[in-house]
């Protein structure tokens, strides 16, 4: 299973991020073009509503001031009927606005006690301006236009309502009354002068009031009946209260409605009292008592913003879909080189160096790797082939050391016991040889009859140097130990040639020991070299310490030796050692030491020189574990088993 | 091996520490030829923090007793002690080096 890629890490950021801007800076448009918008329609609608009202307001502002000019006229004095209906012919003449005219007198009582009705009427026919009796049948008394600015005393607006009579068009009429001053002050109701409008023109214009595609404007009369609509058939016969009568309207609705005919202006958020939920704007036309409304329906309004924000989304989400694109691009072209340098990788760790690399190389950091990788691979090829060689090279050095490690084993003396044929001895030594050649030996030799010679050494240093300086120093020792001369004189002797000319200052520690067969005396000089043991016959272990240290071999040239002497007695025994055995390291970094080589002389000592000897290695071989041998351990042990019977 | 090498009025002061064998005598020899072809001849080695030395490490002692000889140059070991002076004694190298007990003491004997 892979683990997650870069690819695929870059392009759940990216999209992570893009999304969460994407969505912040829409719901931020949104909302703000959606405020915006809703200002901006609220100002023209509020607009539209102040010209149409104002509009509206003017038509009848002027047919209502040439109704009250002309109830003024009749007010001012008394005409007979002839003046009567030249006065109205004259207004309706100089106010075109104005379908019809009439003068309805008070009834009066005429002669015969009868009550006369007086009411002349012109009208507008085909063009001209007709003249309409009234007929004594038509009680106008009792009807509403005259009625009620009687009892109102002053001007009053009808209701819309059908003419059914002069071409089915909807009309208004205003009634002005008009009084006479009677002495006693008060004014005598005389009349009501009445100008009939029609409102086609006024259908016309509201319905041409266009807001957005699909708002409207509407006009309701003072008891909320719709003057016009949208809908022909609600004209007259519908009104604000009986609209919603299907829904149940409930108590909102109704206290809206009631709002709008209330003769104030304002606007009413999310209704639904024209059906669809609507934005409305309303403001009352004074001299009739009409309101205007202008209905937005919601959904137009918020359409727009909708697009807007559908289209800032499709061009945000093809954006992201194009960012995302590219980041794939990108992140495969980064990754793709990369995973050729894994793949290169894995050649190479085959050890196939000649692995092809990615041939593209860009300029980018990705290059830089590739190139970078590419000097690594060379670099590495020639250091293998360099370590190869030199590892050929240290392969032969190793193989020739070993044999001049076999050569200098082979010229160790290994006939043991030494002297077959007499008695007087037995000894036994070993060399068990570190990894790296070593400059340790042992050596013993006859000198004449009573003499033998016993020595054991160890070169400073490691390696062939040491190798040869041992080789040289045993054969030195070996042809300067002479019948007659003491240890002393081979040592100073040996010295004086080896420090000759030592430019390495080198040097080797020896002990050695001229052991007079007869006796058991043991004359000996010891050059700097690890004190030997003498185990004695009854079991004591000593040190052979001298008072005063010797210098080692091969330092100075005119150092004189001096001997020091023992005697053995039969069985006693001489353990010499180098200091392999003594600096042996354990694991904790612990040496053998001297205490334990003692403590081991005590524990073998029933065991014969052999046993002793292999014992001890094995000793000091646990004690290392393991630890590396780092030092050869060489071991000469000699007893003394005094002149034969 | 660590080696600190500061310089007295008189003379430069090797401190060696840590062990001085075959592994480590190269570096030391180093160390010391630089300091001495740098023009040192009067040299203090304070041997206080070594643990231990073997003959490479005893070889390389000799090289720089050599070196300063060949310079009419001096050499004083300061701090020769416990284990590391038992070697210098067993290998008698006791009467060929001066030894002092302190660097000042040392410094004094040059």
């Amino acid at each position: 299973m892979k683990g997650r890629t870069i690819a695929f890490r870059l392009i759940l950021a990216v999209s992570v991020c893009t999304t969460a801007i994407l969505f912040a800076v829409l719901g931020f448009d949104y909302l703000h073009s959606r405020a915006s918008l809703e200002r901006e329609i609220d100002r023209n609608a509020h607009n539209l509503t102040r010209a149409s009202v104002f509009h509206v307001e003017t038509v009848l502002m002027s047919v209502q001031a040439a109704t009250e000019t002309l109830a003024r006229a009749l007010e001012s004095a008394h005409f007979d009927s002839g003046e009567v209906r030249h006065l109205l012919r004259s207004s309706l003449e100089a106010n075109p606005a104005i379908f019809g005219e009439a003068i309805a007198f008070a009834p009066a009582l005429d002669d015969d006690g009868r009550e006369r009705l007086e009411a002349p009427y012109f009208h507008r026919r085909d063009g001209h301006i007709e003249f309409v009796p009234v007929e004594q049948a038509y009680a106008y008394p009792d009807k509403d236009w005259f009625r009620r600015p009687r009892e109102l005393r002053r001007p009053v607006w009808s209701e819309p309502y059908f003419d059914e009579g002069g071409g089915n068009v909807l009309m208004v009429t205003l009634s002005v009354p008009f009084f006479e001053q009677e002495d006693s002050g008060e004014q005598r109701f005389r009349g009501v002068v009445t100008a009939d409008l029609a409102l086609d023109w006024l259908t016309k214009l509201v319905s041409e009031i266009k807001v957005l595609d699909t708002g409207y404007a509407v006009l309701l009369s003072p008891s909320g009946t719709f003057i016009t609509y949208p809908d022909a058939d609600f004209i007259l016969n519908e009104s604000l209260f009986t609209l919603r009568e299907d829904l149940g309207s409930g108590e909102q609705l109704s206290r809206l409605g009631q709002r709008l005919i209330s003769g104030v202006e304002g606007s009413v958020n999310h209704t639904d009292l024209f059906g669809e939920p609507a934005r409305l704007h309303f403001a009352p036309i004074e001299p009739a008592g009409w309101t205007l409304v202008l209905v937005l329906p919601e959904e137009e309004i918020y359409d727009d913003v909708r697009n807007l924000a559908l289209t800032t989304l499709s061009i945000g989400v093809a954006g992201t879909l194009m960012m995302l694109l590219v980041v794939v691009l990108i992140s495969r072209s980064i990754t793709r080189p990369l995973g050729a340098l894994v793949l290169a990788t894995r050649e190479i760790a085959a050890g196939h160096f000649d692995a092809p690399l990615p041939t593209c190389i860009t300029d980018d950091e990705v290059g830089e790797l590739t190139q970078a990788f590419g000097t690594m691979m060379r670099e590495l090829s020639d250091h293998v082939r360099q370590l190869t060689l030199t590892t050929a090279v240290k392969e032969r050095i190793e193989s020739e050391l070993k044999i001049a490690h076999d050569i200098q084993m082979s010229i160790l003396p290994k006939m043991f016991p030494p002297l077959p044929d007499r008695d007087e001895i037995d000894l036994y030594a070993l060399v068990e040889p570190a990894k790296e050649v070593g400059g340790d030996f042992y050596d013993f030799f006859q000198i004449d009859e009573e003499h033998f010679c016993l020595v054991i050494a160890d070169v400073s240093g490691k390696g062939v140097p040491a190798s040869l300086f041992m080789a040289v120093t045993k054969t030195l020792i070996k042809a300067t130990a002479k019948s007659g001369r003491s240890s002393a004189e081979v040592m100073t002797r040996v010295n004086a040639e080896l420090a000759q000319d030592n430019e390495q200052s080198m040097f080797v520690t020896v002990f050695c020991a001229i052991l007079d067969l007869s006796s058991g005396e043991v004359i000996y000089t010891n050059a700097g070299h690890n004190p030997p043991f003498l185990i004695r016959a009854d079991g004591a272990i000593e040190l052979l310490v001298s008072g005063s240290s010797q210098l080692v071999l091969g330092v100075m040239e005119d150092v004189v030796y001096r001997t020091e002497s023992l005697t053995l007695s039969k069985g006693e025994r001489l353990f010499l050692y180098t200091d392999g055995v003594t600096e042996a390291m354990n694991p904790a970094n612990q040496a053998f030491g001297e205490a334990r080589v003692v403590q081991e002389l005590e524990r073998l000592r029933e065991l014969n020189l052999r046993e002793t000897t292999q014992a001890m290695v094995a000793s000091v071989q646990d004690f290392a574990g393991s630890e590396p041998q780092s030092d050869d351990i060489t071991i000469m042990l000699i007893e003394y088993q005094g002149l034969s019977d | 091996m660590d080696i600190q090498i500061s310089h007295e009025q008189q003379a430069s002061v090797v401190a060696v520490s840590g062990k001085l064998d075959t592994l480590t005598a190269p570096a030391y020899e180093k160390a010391v030829t630089e300091l001495i072809d740098s023009g040192t001849t009067q040299m203090v080695i304070d041997f206080a923090e070594l643990s231990y030395i073997s003959s490479a490490g005893l070889r390389s002692l000799l090289v720089t007793a050599k070196m300063l000889k060949t310079k009419a140059g001096k050499l004083a070991l300061a701090n020769v002690t416990g284990g590391v002076r038992d070697v210098f004694e067993m290998a008698g190298f006791g009467s060929i080096f001066a030894m002092y007990d302190s660097v000042p003491a040392a410094l004094e004997g040059l």
